[in-house]
Protein backbone atom coordinates (compact mmCIF):
# COMPACT_ATOMS: atom_id res chain seq x y z
CA UNK A 1 0.00 0.00 0.00
CA UNK A 2 2.73 2.59 1.39
CA UNK A 3 4.64 1.51 -1.89
CA UNK A 4 1.26 2.59 -4.05
CA UNK A 5 0.91 5.59 -2.70
CA UNK A 6 4.82 6.49 -2.95
CA UNK A 7 4.62 5.16 -7.27
CA UNK A 8 1.70 7.44 -7.10
CA UNK A 9 3.39 10.59 -5.36
CA UNK A 10 6.24 10.26 -8.21
CA UNK A 11 3.83 10.02 -11.03
CA UNK A 12 2.46 13.46 -9.88
CA UNK A 13 5.88 14.81 -9.06
CA UNK A 14 6.39 14.04 -12.96
CA UNK A 15 3.17 15.33 -14.16
CA UNK A 16 5.02 18.29 -15.95
CA UNK A 17 7.71 15.94 -17.72
CA UNK A 18 7.28 16.57 -21.43
CA UNK A 19 4.88 19.64 -20.32
CA UNK A 20 4.89 21.87 -24.25
CA UNK A 21 5.86 25.20 -22.89
CA UNK A 22 2.91 27.94 -23.19
CA UNK A 23 3.41 30.76 -25.76
CA UNK A 24 1.96 34.38 -24.95
CA UNK A 25 -1.45 35.48 -26.25
CA UNK A 26 -1.94 36.64 -29.68
CA UNK A 27 -1.32 39.95 -30.44
CA UNK A 28 0.88 40.60 -27.23
CA UNK A 29 3.38 43.10 -29.03
CA UNK A 30 0.12 45.40 -29.96
CA UNK A 31 -1.32 44.93 -26.88
CA UNK A 32 1.85 45.48 -25.07
CA UNK A 33 3.14 48.68 -27.50
CA UNK A 34 -0.74 49.68 -26.84
CA UNK A 35 0.23 50.13 -22.91
CA UNK A 36 3.55 51.18 -23.28
CA UNK A 37 2.45 54.21 -25.07
CA UNK A 38 -0.07 54.99 -22.63
CA UNK A 39 1.83 54.68 -19.70
CA UNK A 40 5.54 56.33 -20.96
CA UNK A 41 3.87 59.07 -22.99
CA UNK A 42 1.89 61.52 -20.40
CA UNK A 43 5.66 61.89 -19.24
CA UNK A 44 6.49 63.64 -22.57
CA UNK A 45 3.99 65.85 -21.55
CA UNK A 46 5.05 67.13 -18.16
CA UNK A 47 6.51 70.97 -17.77
CA UNK A 48 9.21 71.93 -19.39
CA UNK A 49 12.75 71.29 -17.55
CA UNK A 50 12.69 74.75 -16.17
CA UNK A 51 9.10 74.77 -14.58
CA UNK A 52 9.93 71.34 -12.62
CA UNK A 53 9.30 71.66 -9.24
CA UNK A 54 13.54 70.87 -8.15
CA UNK A 55 13.83 74.56 -10.23
CA UNK A 56 10.89 76.41 -8.80
CA UNK A 57 12.03 75.26 -5.12
CA UNK A 58 15.67 76.41 -6.17
CA UNK A 59 14.34 79.86 -7.19
CA UNK A 60 12.53 80.18 -4.12
CA UNK A 61 15.40 79.11 -2.06
CA UNK A 62 17.90 81.77 -3.69
CA UNK A 63 14.83 84.73 -3.50
CA UNK A 64 14.87 83.68 0.38
CA UNK A 65 18.20 84.36 0.67
CA UNK A 66 18.44 87.85 -0.43
CA UNK A 67 15.82 88.46 1.44
CA UNK A 68 17.89 87.37 4.50
CA UNK A 69 20.62 89.02 3.45
CA UNK A 70 18.64 91.98 2.96
CA UNK A 71 17.02 91.83 6.49
CA UNK A 72 21.09 90.76 8.19
CA UNK A 73 22.62 93.68 6.39
CA UNK A 74 19.82 96.39 7.76
CA UNK A 75 20.15 94.92 11.13
CA UNK A 76 23.74 95.02 11.39
CA UNK A 77 23.98 98.97 10.36
CA UNK A 78 21.06 99.98 12.64
CA UNK A 79 19.31 102.59 10.54
CA UNK A 80 16.95 102.26 7.67
CA UNK A 81 18.16 105.73 6.41
CA UNK A 82 21.83 106.48 5.78
CA UNK A 83 23.08 109.31 8.40
CA UNK A 84 23.38 112.33 5.00
CA UNK A 85 19.83 111.27 4.05
CA UNK A 86 18.84 112.37 7.79
CA UNK A 87 20.62 115.74 8.26
CA UNK A 88 18.78 116.52 4.42
CA UNK A 89 15.57 115.64 5.87
CA UNK A 90 16.29 117.65 8.90
CA UNK A 91 16.75 120.69 7.12
CA UNK A 92 14.00 120.64 5.21
CA UNK A 93 11.91 120.21 8.80
CA UNK A 94 13.58 122.47 10.04
CA UNK A 95 12.54 125.11 6.92
CA UNK A 96 9.05 124.15 7.83
CA UNK A 97 9.01 124.69 11.40
CA UNK A 98 8.14 120.92 11.77
CA UNK A 99 10.71 120.00 14.26
CA UNK A 100 8.27 121.03 17.20
CA UNK A 101 5.55 118.23 16.63
CA UNK A 102 3.78 119.20 19.95
CA UNK A 103 2.96 122.65 18.49
CA UNK A 104 1.31 120.61 16.03
CA UNK A 105 -1.32 118.88 18.18
CA UNK A 106 -1.40 122.00 20.63
CA UNK A 107 -4.72 123.64 19.84
CA UNK A 108 -4.95 125.78 22.89
CA UNK A 109 -1.94 127.41 22.23
CA UNK A 110 -1.80 131.17 21.23
CA UNK A 111 0.52 131.44 18.32
CA UNK B 1 21.89 40.84 -33.88
CA UNK B 2 23.68 39.97 -31.19
CA UNK B 3 22.74 40.80 -27.76
CA UNK B 4 25.28 44.14 -27.37
CA UNK B 5 24.20 45.30 -30.07
CA UNK B 6 20.78 44.66 -29.38
CA UNK B 7 20.97 46.56 -25.79
CA UNK B 8 22.51 49.63 -27.78
CA UNK B 9 19.89 49.59 -29.89
CA UNK B 10 17.40 49.14 -27.17
CA UNK B 11 18.93 52.18 -24.99
CA UNK B 12 18.56 54.49 -28.33
CA UNK B 13 14.69 53.77 -27.92
CA UNK B 14 14.66 51.63 -31.75
CA UNK B 15 11.45 49.94 -31.82
CA UNK B 16 12.32 47.38 -34.02
CA UNK B 17 15.03 46.28 -31.46
CA UNK B 18 12.18 46.22 -28.55
CA UNK B 19 9.75 44.63 -31.09
CA UNK B 20 12.48 42.07 -31.25
CA UNK B 21 13.14 41.65 -27.52
CA UNK B 22 9.84 41.22 -26.88
CA UNK B 23 8.94 38.27 -29.79
CA UNK B 24 11.88 36.87 -29.14
CA UNK B 25 11.53 36.66 -25.08
CA UNK B 26 8.23 36.48 -24.93
CA UNK B 27 7.02 32.54 -24.60
CA UNK B 28 9.94 32.25 -22.01
CA UNK B 29 8.17 35.38 -20.20
CA UNK B 30 4.91 34.30 -20.39
CA UNK B 31 5.99 30.97 -19.59
CA UNK B 32 7.57 31.58 -16.55
CA UNK B 33 4.73 34.11 -15.06
CA UNK B 34 2.08 31.35 -16.01
CA UNK B 35 3.90 28.79 -14.00
CA UNK B 36 4.06 30.74 -10.59
CA UNK B 37 0.88 32.82 -10.50
CA UNK B 38 -1.16 30.25 -12.22
CA UNK B 39 -3.48 32.18 -14.18
CA UNK B 40 -3.33 33.41 -17.47
CA UNK B 41 -4.75 36.87 -17.20
CA UNK B 42 -2.57 37.71 -14.77
CA UNK B 43 0.28 35.77 -16.36
CA UNK B 44 -0.11 38.17 -19.81
CA UNK B 45 -0.89 41.14 -16.93
CA UNK B 46 2.55 39.86 -15.85
CA UNK B 47 4.66 39.52 -18.91
CA UNK B 48 3.80 42.85 -20.12
CA UNK B 49 4.57 44.87 -16.79
CA UNK B 50 8.29 42.49 -17.47
CA UNK B 51 8.71 44.29 -20.55
CA UNK B 52 7.72 47.31 -19.68
CA UNK B 53 9.93 47.64 -16.92
CA UNK B 54 12.88 46.22 -19.33
CA UNK B 55 12.06 49.21 -21.58
CA UNK B 56 12.63 51.78 -18.61
CA UNK B 57 15.62 49.87 -17.03
CA UNK B 58 17.52 49.07 -20.24
CA UNK B 59 19.62 52.17 -19.20
CA UNK B 60 20.71 50.34 -15.55
CA UNK B 61 21.17 47.27 -17.57
CA UNK B 62 25.31 46.51 -17.72
CA UNK B 63 25.14 43.00 -19.68
CA UNK B 64 26.79 41.15 -17.31
CA UNK B 65 24.10 38.78 -17.16
CA UNK B 66 22.31 37.50 -20.51
CA UNK B 67 18.80 39.14 -21.68
CA UNK B 68 17.19 36.08 -21.09
CA UNK B 69 18.71 35.74 -17.39
CA UNK B 70 17.53 39.43 -16.93
CA UNK B 71 14.26 39.23 -18.24
CA UNK B 72 13.80 35.24 -16.46
CA UNK B 73 15.02 37.79 -13.40
CA UNK B 74 12.06 40.78 -13.77
CA UNK B 75 9.69 37.84 -14.35
CA UNK B 76 9.81 35.81 -11.12
CA UNK B 77 10.10 39.01 -9.11
CA UNK B 78 7.11 40.61 -10.54
CA UNK B 79 5.05 37.66 -10.57
CA UNK B 80 6.21 37.20 -6.90
CA UNK B 81 4.79 40.65 -6.31
CA UNK B 82 1.92 39.78 -7.39
CA UNK B 83 0.95 36.85 -5.41
CA UNK B 84 1.95 38.98 -2.51
CA UNK B 85 -0.70 41.58 -3.53
CA UNK B 86 -3.38 38.69 -4.11
CA UNK B 87 -2.18 37.20 -0.14
CA UNK B 88 -2.78 40.67 0.99
CA UNK B 89 -6.05 41.58 -0.71
CA UNK B 90 -7.42 38.32 0.61
CA UNK B 91 -6.66 39.09 4.22
CA UNK B 92 -7.50 42.64 3.92
CA UNK B 93 -11.13 40.83 2.39
CA UNK B 94 -11.25 38.67 5.63
CA UNK B 95 -10.98 41.08 8.30
CA UNK B 96 -13.55 43.66 5.97
CA UNK B 97 -16.12 40.51 6.40
CA UNK B 98 -14.72 40.35 10.57
CA UNK B 99 -16.19 43.99 10.57
CA UNK B 100 -19.54 43.27 8.57
CA UNK B 101 -18.30 45.32 5.44
CA UNK B 102 -16.72 44.15 1.96
CA UNK B 103 -19.90 41.80 0.80
CA UNK B 104 -17.48 40.66 -2.32
CA UNK B 105 -16.74 37.21 -2.25
CA UNK B 106 -12.76 36.27 -2.05
CA UNK B 107 -12.38 34.00 -4.95
CA UNK B 108 -10.27 30.85 -3.93
CA UNK B 109 -8.59 30.45 -7.09
CA UNK B 110 -9.49 26.71 -9.24
CA UNK B 111 -7.16 24.77 -9.72
CA UNK B 112 -4.82 25.48 -12.41
CA UNK B 113 -4.65 23.48 -15.78
CA UNK B 114 -1.19 24.09 -17.75
CA UNK B 115 -2.07 24.31 -21.20
CA UNK B 116 0.72 22.50 -21.89
CA UNK B 117 0.15 19.54 -20.25
CA UNK B 118 -0.83 16.08 -21.74
CA UNK B 119 -3.98 15.30 -21.48
CA UNK B 120 -3.74 11.67 -19.43
CA UNK B 121 -1.46 14.00 -17.11
CA UNK B 122 -3.81 16.98 -16.60
CA UNK B 123 -5.40 15.56 -12.88
CA UNK B 124 -1.67 15.07 -11.61
CA UNK B 125 -0.40 18.73 -13.38
CA UNK B 126 -3.34 20.21 -11.32
CA UNK B 127 -2.67 18.73 -7.81
CA UNK B 128 1.49 19.52 -8.72
CA UNK B 129 0.70 23.09 -9.54
CA UNK B 130 -1.64 23.15 -6.21
CA UNK B 131 1.18 22.33 -4.18
CA UNK B 132 3.73 24.41 -5.99
CA UNK B 133 1.53 27.55 -5.01
CA UNK B 134 2.52 26.49 -1.62
CA UNK B 135 5.95 26.62 -1.52
CA UNK B 136 8.22 29.07 -0.02
CA UNK B 137 8.80 31.96 -2.34
CA UNK B 138 12.40 30.59 -3.33
CA UNK B 139 11.76 26.90 -3.59
CA UNK B 140 8.58 27.77 -5.97
CA UNK B 141 10.85 29.86 -8.26
CA UNK B 142 13.95 27.41 -8.62
CA UNK B 143 11.23 24.58 -9.05
CA UNK B 144 9.12 26.63 -11.85
CA UNK B 145 12.15 27.40 -13.70
CA UNK B 146 13.75 24.35 -13.52
CA UNK B 147 10.41 22.25 -14.80
CA UNK B 148 8.18 25.13 -16.70
CA UNK B 149 11.30 26.66 -18.10
CA UNK B 150 14.13 23.51 -18.12
CA UNK B 151 16.75 25.60 -16.92
CA UNK B 152 20.13 24.02 -15.48
CA UNK B 153 21.01 24.91 -11.73
CA UNK B 154 23.63 27.04 -13.43
CA UNK B 155 21.36 28.76 -15.30
CA UNK B 156 18.44 28.93 -12.13
CA UNK B 157 21.31 30.14 -9.93
CA UNK B 158 22.18 32.90 -12.17
CA UNK B 159 18.42 34.49 -12.21
CA UNK B 160 18.23 34.13 -8.64
CA UNK B 161 21.39 35.47 -8.37
CA UNK B 162 22.38 32.92 -5.60
CA UNK B 163 24.79 29.71 -5.62
CA UNK B 164 24.96 26.54 -6.89
CA UNK B 165 24.81 24.67 -4.13
CA UNK B 166 22.44 27.01 -2.52
CA UNK B 167 19.92 26.20 -5.82
CA UNK B 168 20.62 22.35 -5.16
CA UNK B 169 19.58 22.62 -1.56
CA UNK B 170 16.36 24.38 -2.73
CA UNK B 171 15.51 22.03 -5.00
CA UNK B 172 16.02 19.43 -2.50
CA UNK B 173 13.70 21.26 -0.13
CA UNK B 174 11.13 22.15 -2.62
CA UNK B 175 10.56 18.23 -3.68
CA UNK B 176 10.78 16.85 0.16
CA UNK B 177 8.16 19.78 0.63
CA UNK B 178 6.02 18.80 -2.34
CA UNK B 179 6.26 14.85 -0.97
CA UNK B 180 4.87 15.74 2.27
CA UNK B 181 1.89 18.11 0.54
CA UNK B 182 1.01 15.60 -1.53
CA UNK B 183 1.40 12.21 0.79
CA UNK B 184 -1.59 14.57 2.95
CA UNK B 185 -3.72 14.85 -0.12
CA UNK B 186 -3.51 11.50 -1.72
CA UNK B 187 -5.44 8.34 -0.27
Amino acid sequence: MQAGKSNKIEEILNSLDGLQKATAPGFFYPRLKARLEKEILPAATKPAGILRPAYALAALAVVLLINATVILTRNNSGEIVSSSETETLQSIAADYDLNDVSSIYDLNEDR
Amino acid sequence: MNEQELIQRLRNRDEAAFRYLVETYQDRVYNTALGIVQNAEDAEDVSQEVFIQAYRSIGHFKGEAKISTWLYRIATTRSLDLLRSRKSKKRFGFIQRLFGEGNEPVFELPDFNHPGVALERKENAAKLFRAISRLPENQKIAFTLYKLEDLSYQEISEVMKTSLPAVESLMHRAKQNLKKMLEKNTT
